[in-house]
């Protein structure tokens, strides 16, 4: 009697559980995600659909993939890794915009296919996984760190509140690519324009009060390609899954830029 | 269509253009241009290894920022001078030649920007400077045309464009 009382309960929560499956009928949505695997070159990238049962998914589309790969296809193939928007890991073109899959919601209702696809004008690595390495190195192009004449303090470099928060909306950046690789100027020519993402960095490093290096790095940009290929076509801002503005930041290095 | 084409997805062109055209002219648009034999980019744009920082072209005032605030300012200066006879009802010889010339360098400036964004020397090479060679010739052109008018026509080129409005009116 003991241990039945258990089991008993056990039963009748499977039974409840399973009554209510039945009760509901399956809300299915298609995922069409492109592949392209280096393994079969001879192969063209093509769309593959896998169609999952929505009330066994979880909300976010990243979770759709992880389900496909454990549950339906092992060589479905991206990156992933905090699955809380703050890593930039699985930033992806989902339904025609660049976002991150971790934070963006699958609407379970509309009864529309999702189209997955990497991120627009990369070169991809495989299915999902684009080829970053020219990102990173323009990235590191605009030296991302403080830069001081000064001799360093024996602790930190002490900034005021208002410096401080001049950083605000630049620091948040987790460099996922996504304005980049949504902006046509970037596609047209991303092996010299450096693109949204970083533009907007080398501006957070100009205006830090701690770094003096501010006319060197606007003397890198002066050339037509690095900088004045941004055209203000604002879709960096429009898709950046943090809300940032790159747009904005590029401008604002424009006009500082301006009566040089 | 170019990104489809760099992720390999050119279908919708490729079935547009079925079946006679397919084999010749859409191979030679989806790899290279048609007529111009363009410059092979090294895999993945990485010029160097993959933890050497991309290198930045040598920096030139005149085709940065300044170039840059100079269409700004043609473009601010413009604005008035643009208006101006509209609200006047007839244009002064000098503004209107000042306005025209303006109007000239902004078209030369955005023309210059198209090339640089669509005929990239880093890609077409010798062609990119013929294009800009040609942009040069042609906004001479356009001056030349400029003069004549302003010494010809009675309200220089506010006054052609007003001719051409009424005749068109008449008809």
């Amino acid at each position: 009697m003991l241990f039945r009382l258990p089991l008993v309960r056990n039963l009748s929560t499977q039974v409840n559980a399973a009554a209510q499956k039945v009760s509901k009928t399956p809300s299915m949505k298609t995922f069409k995600i492109y592949r392209w695997s280096p393994d079969h070159p001879e192969e063209k990238p093509h769309m593959q659909s896998y169609t999952l049962d929505m009330d066994e998914t979880g909300p976010m589309m990243l979770d759709a993939l992880l389900k496909i790969k454990n549950e339906v296809d092992s060589t479905l193939t991206f990156r992933r890794s905090c699955r809380e928007g703050i890593c930039g890991s699985c930033a992806m073109n989902i339904d025609g915009r660049n976002t991150l899959a971790c934070i963006s919601k699958i609407s379970k209702a509309d009864g529309k296919d999702v189209k997955i696809y990497p991120l627009p004008h990369m070169y991809v690595v495989k299915d999902l996984v684009p080829d970053l390495t020219h990102f990173y190195k323009q990235y590191k192009s605009i030296k991302p760190y403080l830069l001081t004449s000064k001799p360093l303090p024996e602790k930190e470099i002490l900034q005021s509140v208002e410096d401080r928060k001049k950083l605000d909306g630049l620091y948040e950046c987790i460099l996922c690519a996504c304005c980049s690789t949504s902006c046509p100027s970037y596609w047209w020519n991303q092996q010299e324009y450096l693109g949204p993402a970083v533009l907007m960095q080398a501006y957070r490093w100009m205006i830090d009060s701690r770094d003096d290096a501010t006319e060197s790095r606007k003397q890198m940009l002066q050339n037509p390609m690095s900088l004045y290929r941004c055209h203000t076509i604002m879709n960096c801002a429009k898709t950046c899954p943090k809300g940032l503005n790159p747009g904005k930041a590029i401008a604002a290095i424009k006009r500082s830029m301006a009566f040089e | 269509m170019l990104a489809f084409s760099r992720l390999g997805l050119s279908v919708p062109l490729r079935s547009a253009f079925r079946p006679a055209l397919r084999p010749v002219l859409i191979s030679a648009l989806t790899t290279r241009s048609l007529f111009v034999k363009t410059i092979t980019q090294p895999p993945g744009d990485i010029i160097g290894t993959v933890n050497e920082a991309y290198v930045v072209p040598t920096p030139n005032k005149f085709t940065g920022s300044r170039a840059w605030t100079m269409e700004r300012l043609a473009v601010v200066a413009m604005t008035p001078l643009m208006l101006a006879p509209f609200i006047a009802g007839s244009a002064y010889a000098p503004l209107d030649a000042a306005m025209s010339t303006l109007l000239l360098y902004h078209c030369y400036a955005g023309f210059e920007s198209c090339i640089i964004d669509y005929i990239p020397a880093r890609v077409y090479g010798v062609w990119h400077s013929v294009a800009m060679g040609l942009l040069a010739l042609g906004s001479l052109f356009a001056g030349c045309g400029i003069y004549v008018i302003e010494t010809t026509e009675e309200e220089g080129l506010f006054g052609l464009c007003k001719k051409l409005w009424t005749k068109q009116k008449a008809i």
